[in-house]
């Protein structure tokens, strides 16, 4: 084989891995890509029961429930809309009513939201980013919320 | 007056940087010593002032000085000393100044150490690494100055996230660092050597060392920040796809194929320009990582503060060293020699298709961790790239590589011989066969991928078993010749075996853990026993307990098996008042290389509490693995191989005394 | 001074660092060379060759090609004469003198606070030392107590002190202890009636009315215990009753009774009229009303205002020597001895040429026991 004919090997050989590759993660982007939403766009858009998304928002102030067995269900609202949400499990330390959390899961046929996965934020000044940018969009933030909740600026 | 100092060291430190970036490449393009020479005492001051700089910043947390911002937003005078020492970088100002601590520091062993290198070599790599210094003290004293004062100070501080004061927070930020920014070395030699527009064999033994310090470096700050997050987080996960976590894992993507792409070059004078483009790449990476992690761009557990004229400051010198090094590259790189060829079966092709493979798996992990983001600024739509997308893209690009690994080592340079590779790993394969049989027997079907990777790891494991038999002749020569053999086999040899295993280990911890990993959550009261795999777990007491700067409440537990009491665990939940945090720390009972794992939840009303108990099979392995690659790295860097080139010690000793 | 030293130092090491190789001439220092490596490769191959480590064929054909990289290598080779560019040499020494100390100091300037000392925890616990000892004596003579609970000049000695610190129970108890080692007085009572009715938040007590009336039936004339039975008829509701009371005892007092403002103020808070004769200016009644429904901190601040009035005042019209006291005596309440110094001797100042006025200064400075 000549330098070139090696040279063009290599770069077929390359090129066959890279399109496996990006085959490989468009495949993976069509799938298992997880949309973020709040209350209020999840109603608009009319999410079908099962698929797979992320509810963020703040938890309404007393609603949490304890169940049986660590079951828990509580509220989620971005101040327009509100979800219900049913959790088995563990929550985060940090997870408190009037604060802001992620869940993820999905809608049952009643229009519950399952979440397998809660997120609460981190630290006192630290708000999931993307709650923090929805709510924020809405007119709310984390103190005037609690005070007025249902009155957007 | 001594946050004073340490502020004024850090100025210096940065006029220094400035004089180091300029005048030892004049005195490279005009040929002065002196003006070289400049390079290795500004490097080796430079290190010191930064010393002194941490040295201040470090002072001025243990004796608790609120009159500095840093230490009143970050300590507190209660916290016990050992976090008043992790908490010097456990934070945005302090973590940006350890990094530039380690920038100096690599940069003073080169001026220290590099005496095997040529003159105007050095100067340029030194000059260049003090661009990169100069760039990041202007961010510090700009944007984030860990010295900023209060004019009356407070009495007390406000404490250290909780969740930051543990042990594992003391150690491994600093390995991560002196990975990524060992980089900014192997860095520096490329952009230098495309200054210069000479590069060859001679050059990659040269940056060989310092790519692979930084490698070991890089391995076991990954392989303990996921320790971290397994025990503190209190999840029981190791790795979460996390933005941070995959900022680390890039550069040490790409920073394994520069190591293996360095060794062709240095063997066989090939790949030149593809390693240059390698330590280019790998240090930019590590720029990402840096700017990702500090802009604020993306929130995680490890964001610790964000603001946006931090993020626009790094973004910009990312610009300016990304940028500017791939204009260089796009602009000198096609003037360099051709090197050495060789056929696409041969070790250098089996190389080329580690490098093809590892930076496409980089590639794919770069694109689902900016891809979130680019989406977002194009289109508005937040989504969140998790594991589901990792797995489905780096798990099948991973697979031909392991397969590919053991054959590397038995090919011959230049023309290999696949065939005869592929005889000599028939006892790899056959062991691998039988463990698939004997692991699918045992999980009595089940899941056919664990057992299939499973025997993938062991072929990885005896291939580089095989590889050291082959070397030495193991029975095929007499016992006593292979024995002498082996002695005389260069460590490097050696460390390439360990390291390819520590890969296998690796994955039979990872692929045992995900898959036959058992998990109960309940919420217990005192004396109920739980079951996990063959495990039963009673709660024998809750206790509180008052700590220095929190209060905790610890559940005893007692683990039996068969009857038999193997253990007691005791997790507790930590309330930091100062805070108003809590954090949950997990108990572990080790047994072999598996562990049982509890974590306390919510306390109920009626004095029950949740908990959550795993049992994770062979966990111990995920650590173990990436131990013994940095072990290999080690031995690889101990290898006389590395060193030649380095005038004789006695001399190298004499000669140093006066850079004093 | 010392910081500046210190910069100074660091300053110099660093123009040091620069310097260092440039006076070092033309000497070269030891470099290495693509050569040597290859040198060393070669050797690298023999060792292996040696070892069996690699075969004969594959040993010659890298010492094949390493040669051919000397070959190339020395071809390239820079020549390895070095120049000595001096203009840059000195343009890089001025840079080193002057530019950068001038680049740090003016970058340090900038951001840097070089005149705040520092504050680490350890200085802070010194500073708290003057109310520490305090503390610890007050423990040392309560534990001393404990153990000789009769000795009545301990308790006499103490009890204030409590009452100061806001310890008023503790207090109350040592006052009735000196009554019980010492025997009774009026001023005995009446600090134990005072001690009582501040544990009670300020309210007269039915003990500690019955202290005060106690007091009042040894010394008719004893003022704290008359004011404060003013108080208790006040806070019954008779306030008929407080306003006579208060209004004979000022009638019955000499001209500079310390107390007489005070005295005043709650009389004309009352609804009483208050004959003012050679009157000093205490506080107004809104400020006393006002007084009355603050905390602790805001009643000294209200306190600090009203000194600061009387200092501004004394400023622009110096010529009152009880003002001058006044002030100087407030100072020391308020536990600032350095600033009642100053007042003593800003009042001298003022007072330097009327000896007889100086005199009656310095007098009364005497009796409030500060050294001028």
């Amino acid at each position: 084989m000549t330098r070139k004919q090696r040279r063009l090997t290599m770069i077929g050989g390359a090129l066959v891995v890279l399109a496996i590759a990006a085959a490989l993660v468009l495949n993976a982007l069509r799938d298992s890509i997880v949309f973020f939403t709040t209350p209020a766009v999840a109603a608009e858009k009319q999410i079908p029961p099962g698929k797979r998304f992320r509810l963020g928002g703040l938890v309404e102030q007393g609603s949490l429930t304890r169940g049986d067995n660590l079951a828990v269900s509580f509220k989620v609202t971005d101040g327009t809309a509100t979800l219900p949400v049913t959790y088995k499990g563990i929550l985060p330390d940090l997870f408190r009513e009037g604060q802001g959390i992620i869940s993820e899961g999905a809608l049952d046929a009643s229009g519950v939201f399952r979440a397998d996965t809660v997120l609460a934020k981190h630290d006192e000044n630290y708000m999931p980013k993307e709650v923090a940018e929805a709510l924020k969009k809405q007119g709310h933030w984390k103190d005037d919320y609690g005070a007025k909740p249902g009155t957007a600026k | 007056m001594i946050a004073e100092a340490g502020h004024y060291a850090l100025v210096l430190a940065l006029g220094l940087a400035i004089i180091q970036s300029i005048v030892p490449m004049l005195g490279a393009r005009w040929r002065d010593a002196g003006l070289m020479n400049v390079a290795r005492s500004s490097a080796l001051a430079q290190f010191l002032f930064v010393a002194l700089s941490f040295g201040a910043l470090t002072m001025l947390h243990v004796t608790s000085d609120f009159s500095v911002v840093n230490v009143f937003e970050n300590s507190h005078s209660l916290k016990p000393l050992i976090y008043k020492f992790t908490g010097v970088w456990g934070n945005h100002e302090g973590s940006m100044l350890l990094w530039v601590l380690i920038l100096a520091l690599f940069g003073a062993m080169v001026a220290a150490f590099g005496n095997n290198l040529p003159l105007s070599l050095r100067a340029n790599v030194l000059a260049v690494q003090a661009w990169i210094a100069a760039a990041f003290y202007l961010f510090i004293l700009a944007t984030s100055n860990p010295f900023l004062r209060i004019a009356s100070p407070p009495i007390e501080g406000r404490d250290l996230n909780p969740i930051l004061q543990d042990i594992g927070l003391a150690i491994h930020p600093p390995m991560l660092y002196l990975g990524y920014v060992g980089f900014s070395i192997s860095f520096s030699f490329a952009v230098a050597a495309l200054i210069e527009g000479r590069i060859d064999a001679a050059w990659a033994r040269w940056v060989r060392p310092w790519t692979l310090m930084a490698w070991i470096f890089l391995t076991l700050g990954i392989a303990m920040g996921s320790y971290w997050a397994y025990y503190e987080l209190g999840w029981g996960g190791w790795w979460f796809w996390d933005p941070v976590e995959n900022a680390s894992l890039m550069p040490w993507l790409s920073g394994t194929a520069l190591l293996h792409s360095a060794v062709v070059m240095e063997k066989r004078n090939a790949l030149k320009v593809w390693t240059i483009l390698l330590a280019i790449i790998t240090f930019s990476l590590s720029l990402l990582g840096t700017f990702l992690v500090r802009s604020g761009v993306l929130t995680s557990v490890h964001t610790f503060a964000s603001d946006p004229s931090r993020g626009v400051f790094i973004l910009l010198i990312l610009c300016f060293f990304i940028g500017g090094s791939l204009a260089l590259y796009a602009w000198r790189a096609p003037a360099l020699r051709q090197g050495g060829l060789f056929a696409p079966i041969s070790r250098e092709g089996a190389l080329v298709l580690n490098n093809l493979f590892l930076t496409t798996a980089c590639v794919t992990v770069l694109v689902g961790t900016l891809y979130p983001l680019g989406l977002e600024v194009l289109t508005g739509d937040k989504i969140s790239v998790g594991a589901p997308f990792f797995n489905l893209t780096f798990g099948p690009l991973f697979v031909p590589l392991l397969i590919a690994v053991p054959f590397g080592p038995l090919l011959a340079w230049k023309r290999g011989d696949l065939l005869g590779a592929a005889q000599r790993l028939f006892a790899a394969g056959v062991a691998a066969l039988i463990v698939v049989a004997l692991v699918w027997a045992w999980a009595k079907g089940g899941a056919a991928l664990a057992p299939l990777a499973i025997g993938l790891a062991v072929f990885v494991i005896v291939g580089a078993a095989v590889e050291l038999i082959e070397r030495i002749g193991l029975l095929r020569v007499p016992f006593r010749t292979a024995m002498h053999r082996a002695i005389g086999l260069p460590r490097s040899n050696w460390g390439t075996a360990f390291a390819h295993a520590g890969l296998g280990v690796a994955l039979i911890g990872i692929v045992c853990e995900t898959t036959w990993n058992s998990e109960r959550i309940a919420s217990l009261k005192q004396n109920d026993i739980v079951t996990v795999a063959d495990y039963s777990v009673k709660l024998e007491s809750l206790i509180q307990r008052q700590g220095p700067n929190y209060r905790e409440q610890i559940a005893q537990f007692v683990v039996s098996r068969d009857g038999q009491q193997v253990g007691a665990m005791s997790p507790s939940k930590r309330n930091f008042a100062t805070r108003g945090m809590s954090t949950t720390e997990a108990a572990l009972l080790t047994r072999g290389a598996s562990q049982l794992y509890i974590s306390l939840g919510e306390a109920g009303a009626d004095g029950a509490i949740a908990v959550r108990i795993y049992y994770k099979p062979l966990v111990l392995l995920i650590w173990l693995g990436p131990m013994l690659m940095a072990f290999g790295g080690l031995l690889s860097l101990s290898d006389r191989r590395l060193r030649v080139g380095a005038p004789k010690p006695a001399k190298a000793s004499r000669d140093l005394q006066p850079a004093e | 001074m010392a910081l500046w030293f210190v910069l100074g130092l660091m300053t110099a090491l660093a123009a040091f660092a620069v310097l260092w190789p440039l006076s070092r001439g033309g000497r070269s220092s030891p470099s290495g060379s693509e050569l040597v490596v290859y040198r060393d490769q070669l050797a690298e191959v023999d060792r292996d060759a040696a070892a069996g480590l690699i075969a004969a064929p594959d040993a010659d054909a890298a010492r094949v090609e390493i040669g051919r990289r000397m070959i190339a290598a020395s071809e390239a080779a820079p020549e390895t004469s070095s120049a000595v560019h001096l203009i840059a040499r000195r343009a890089v020494a001025v840079v080193a003198l002057a530019g950068l100390p001038a680049l740090a100091a003016g970058l340090y300037l900038a951001f840097g606070s070089p005149l705040l000392g520092g504050f680490p925890l350890a200085e802070r616990q010194r500073a708290d030392v003057s109310t520490a000892s305090l503390d610890r004596l007050v423990g040392q003579v309560e534990a001393h107590l404990e153990k000789n609970p009769a000795d009545a000049r301990g308790w006499e000695v103490l009890a204030p002190v409590l009452f100061k610190l806001g310890r008023y129970e503790d207090a109350a108890k040592a006052f009735r202890n000196v009554i019980t080692f010492k025997g009774e007085s009026a001023s005995r009572h009446a600090d134990l009636g005072e001690a009582l009715s501040a544990a009670a938040g300020g309210v007269i007590s039915a003990d500690a009315k019955k202290e005060f009336e106690r007091a009042v039936a040894l010394d008719a004339q004893e003022v704290k215990s008359r004011y404060f039975l003013g108080v208790a008829a006040e806070q019954d509701g008779r306030v008929e009753e407080a306003r006579r009371i208060w209004q004979a005892m000022l009638d019955g007092a000499p001209a500079d009774a310390p107390w007489r403002p005070l005295v005043q103020a709650a009389l004309s808070q009352a609804g009483g009229t208050v004959v003012q004769r050679n009157g000093a200016p205490g506080p107004t009644s809104e400020d006393i009303a006002a007084a009355k429904d603050l905390n602790e901190t805001d009643r000294n601040a209200m306190v600090r205002g009203m000194v600061d009035r009387l200092s501004s005042r004394l400023k622009q019209d110096g010529n009152d020597v009880q003002g001058w006291l006044r002030l100087v005596r407030a100072y020391m309440v308020l536990g600032e001895n350095d600033t009642a110094r100053q007042a003593v001797s800003d009042a001298q100042r003022v007072f330097e040429k009327d000896e007889q006025r100086l005199r009656e200064l310095n007098d009364g400075i005497k009796q409030l026991g500060i050294g001028g």
